[in-house]
């Protein structure tokens, strides 16, 4: 399985998730934060505005013709700078039913211009909001607003006078009314004006005071702000990244470790998974090693049961072959009989007994044994059991860190039938070499015998079979050696030895 | 020669009784492992048979405990179970037994392993002992001096079996009677010195050497 895959692995679907969350809240948060900051400059801006506002109709007077007049003109500099982008303006409503506005004051920053503000009627000194289309709010200076002059013809009749051509012509001329009209330029006709106003009615006359600003001034600052703010989102999104990406890691580095100690487990380095690993790993390593145990018990039970069944099988068959063994029987049919049907019977048990021990015991993970202890114990058991027969056995030096992929009690089994089958055909020597090859456990046990020829050889490896029935054993050596080693995924070999006798071939393997 | 039979089964164990019995030796029975333990631990035993399987101790057990405390008799165990780790188990991992043999087995089997465990704890190679003139063949128990055959009886054989196992070390009149006879036989060692006095009237003279107040020994005469 592709390690990378989304549904394969847990560190791309941690990473995957966060980041998309990551990624969500930041540009939720942004948005947010932005849309906060633009309502607060908002706020400041109209609340600036309705400061001017208030100033304006604290100045305000009529004078004696009830035109309004300011007693001192408001003081920001920006009003009497031609379309700085505050203004203020003061009209008058004429006819409440037919509301026609008349400009009567406005600031200096307005210039030609006047705030176009769509009439309404409001209570005495409440404050409205309108948003118009102003004139342009740059610099200008750098973008100064355009003079247009326009002629028009003034369509009234002109008076006769006759003769006077001169003035004819100077009537002529009266007759085109110059319009100076500054304009704001063309590309800055977006420019959108807040205004504020306020009806104030004063003895009896209803002025409409108005205050704008060019709303554009709000966008520097949420400008400026948004711009920080986004640098700010990206690198705290940065930050995330990387402490999600650290919290993977670190998170899941146990698992890492899980990996190594099952590794160990399998190879048969320990028999139970070692090493502390986080809470919520814990107890599936402590249930790990409860199957294992569990495991162990099991086998350990089935061998128990199967050596009880020997020895409470096999004790009766002695009593009953050493009956029909007598010396006064050897006549009796009978006790031949009982004594073919002992041995018999003995052997079937000791072939199921011992397969079903392998067979057990090949399921159990973790199961390591060093070779080297395993075959000087049984070099030193067969010393001492064919002391009468000087043996001379010759071990080739093991290496001590070679070791088996599986139990004790089976290498045993197998490395001790085939040395005691070397050493009862054996005539003086026996060698036995313990090596690696090829990342495979081999065992070559060689003897000095009389050997056995090719045909026989395949043949002796069935069940049941004895090359000869001169040497006591039931023969069934080799086949339970095979059974073992293919229950292992190993093999067992017979060829003819270089000392004369037999050489049998095991490769087993190696933990 | 004596030896301990260990085994719980009533039927075998009364087998190999008569088997090694009728084999002219002189043998106990323990039934269990704790008896099996005390009795070798306390009773000077030539060698022992010793089932493995046993209740209450198992054979390995009582063997190793035997072997801590320094007993170092020949044993032969019995096994049920045909495999190498409890061969292993009871010939080299500490048990230190010298020999085994697989249930079912033949008597003669046994009583061949027996022998050669008891000739070899003696450090004699062949079945054959011989001192001087004199020959004993344990596996036919029968002595010959210079080729003419002894007519002994049973008692007579041991104590001379026992004296050509141990030849040329002194041999106390309770090491023979422990070694002659049964665990619950009624001793008197008045029997020991008529034994050796009838032995030695067999014998030719000189074999048998008194050591005044420590026993006997078996020399080769001059």
């Amino acid at each position: 399985m592709n390690p990378f895959s989304l549904r394969g692995s847990l560190r791309l679907r941690l990473l995957v998730s966060t980041l998309f969350w990551i990624i969500l809240s930041i540009i939720v948060a942004g948005w947010g934060l932005g849309k906060l900051f633009h309502q607060h400059v908002e706020a400041q801006f109209v609340a600036e505005l309705k400061n001017h506002l208030d100033q304006l109709t604290a100045q305000l007077l009529l004078n004696e013709q009830n035109q309004p007049q300011l007693k001192i003109a408001p003081s920001d500099p920006r009003l009497n700078k031609p379309l700085s982008g505050l203004y203020w303006q003061i009209g008058q409503l004429d006819n409440t039913n037919h509301p026609e506005e008349k400009v009567l004051l406005r600031s200096r920053s307005l210039w030609d211009e006047t705030l176009s503000v769509p009439t309404d009627i409001l209570a005495d000194g409440e404050i409205h909001q309108h948003r118009i289309d102003g004139p342009h709010a740059r610099d200008p200076i750098r973008h100064p607003p355009v003079l247009e002059i326009s002629q028009e013809q003034i369509d009234h009749p002109l008076p006769r006078r006759e003769g006077t051509a001169w003035l004819t012509a100077l009537d002529q001329l009266a007759r085109f009314q110059r319009i100076f009209h500054l304009k704001a330029p063309a590309q800055d006709a977006g420019v959108v004006l807040r205004v504020l106003e306020r009806s104030v009615t004063i003895h009896s006359h209803t002025l409409r005071l108005m205050v704008a600003a060019d709303e554009s001034q709000m966008a520097e600052p949420v400008m400026n702000f948004k711009g920080q703010l986004w640098l700010a989102l990206v690198i705290l999104g940065a930050g995330l990244t990387l402490a999600a990406l650290m919290q993977v890691m670190i998170g899941l580095a146990p698992l890492k470790s899980l990996h190594a100690a099952l590794g160990r487990v399998r190879n048969g380095d320990t028999q139970k998974m070692e090493g502390t690993f986080p809470s919520e790993i814990m107890p599936l390593v402590n249930e790990f090693n409860s199957v294992l145990v569990q495991n162990a018990a099991v086998v350990e039970r089935a061998r128990t049961q199967a050596g009880n069944l020997a020895h409470a099988l096999k004790t009766p068959l002695s009593v009953l072959a050493n009956a029909a063994n007598s010396p006064q029987k050897k006549e009796d049919k009978l006790a031949h009989l009982v004594l073919a049907q002992v041995n018999a019977v003995r052997k079937q048990a000791d072939y199921h007994l011992s397969r079903a021990q392998a067979a057990a015991s090949v399921l159990l993970p973790g199961m390591r044994t060093p070779v080297k202890a395993v075959v000087q114990g049984l070099v030193r058991v067969m010393q001492r059991v064919y002391a009468e027969r000087n043996l001379e056995f010759e071990l080739f030096p093991v290496d001590e860190a070679l070791a088996f992929r599986g139990e004790e009690q089976d290498l045993q089994e197998m490395l001790g039938n085939l040395i005691d089958n070397a050493s009862k055909w054996a005539t003086s020597r026996i060698e036995i070499q313990v090596e690696c090859i090829l990342g495979k456990l081999s065992v070559r046990i060689d003897d000095d015998g009389r050997g056995i020829a090719e045909k026989e050889r395949v043949h002796l490896i069935k069940r049941g079979v004895r090359a000869d029935e001169k040497v006591p054993g039931t023969g069934l050596g080799l086949a339970i050696v095979e059974d073992l080693a293919n229950m292992y995924g190993g093999e067992l070999s017979l060829k003819k030895s270089h000392l004369g006798g037999l050489s049998a071939s095991l490769t087993l393997p190696v933990a | 020669m004596r030896i301990l039979v260990v085994e719980d089964d009533a039927n075998l164990a009364a087998q190999l009784v008569e088997g090694i019995h009728a084999a002219g030796y002189v043998v106990d029975v323990a039934g269990s492992g704790s008896d099996a333990h005390f009795m070798g631990d306390t009773e000077p035993y030539d060698a022992v048979v010793l089932d493995i399987g046993l209740p209450q101790m198992d054979g390995i057990t009582v063997l190793k405990k035997w072997r801590a405390a320094g007993r170092t008799m020949p044993v032969l165990i019995l096994t049920a179970r045909d495999t190498w780790h409890e061969k292993v188990a009871g010939i080299d991992a500490g048990a230190d037994a010298d020999d085994y043999l697989t249930k079912p087995f033949q008597m003669e089997e046994l009583l061949a392993r027996l022998r050669a465990l008891i000739r070899r704890a003696g450090g004699h190679a062949s079945t054959e002992l011989v001192c001087g003139p004199l020959t004993l063949d344990t596996r036919s128990r029968r002595a010959s001096v210079d080729g003419t055959a002894l007519a002994l009886t049973s008692h007579e054989y041991l104590v001379l079996a026992y004296l050509m196992h141990h030849q040329g070390e002194i041999v106390s009149r309770g090491e023979l009677i422990e070694h002659i006879y049964a665990q619950d036989f009624d001793r008197d060692s008045n029997t020991v010195e008529v034994f050796i006095a009838r032995l030695r009237k067999k014998l030719p003279p000189g074999l048998i050497e008194t050591e005044r107040g420590l026993g006997y020994r078996l020399t080769k005469a001059q």
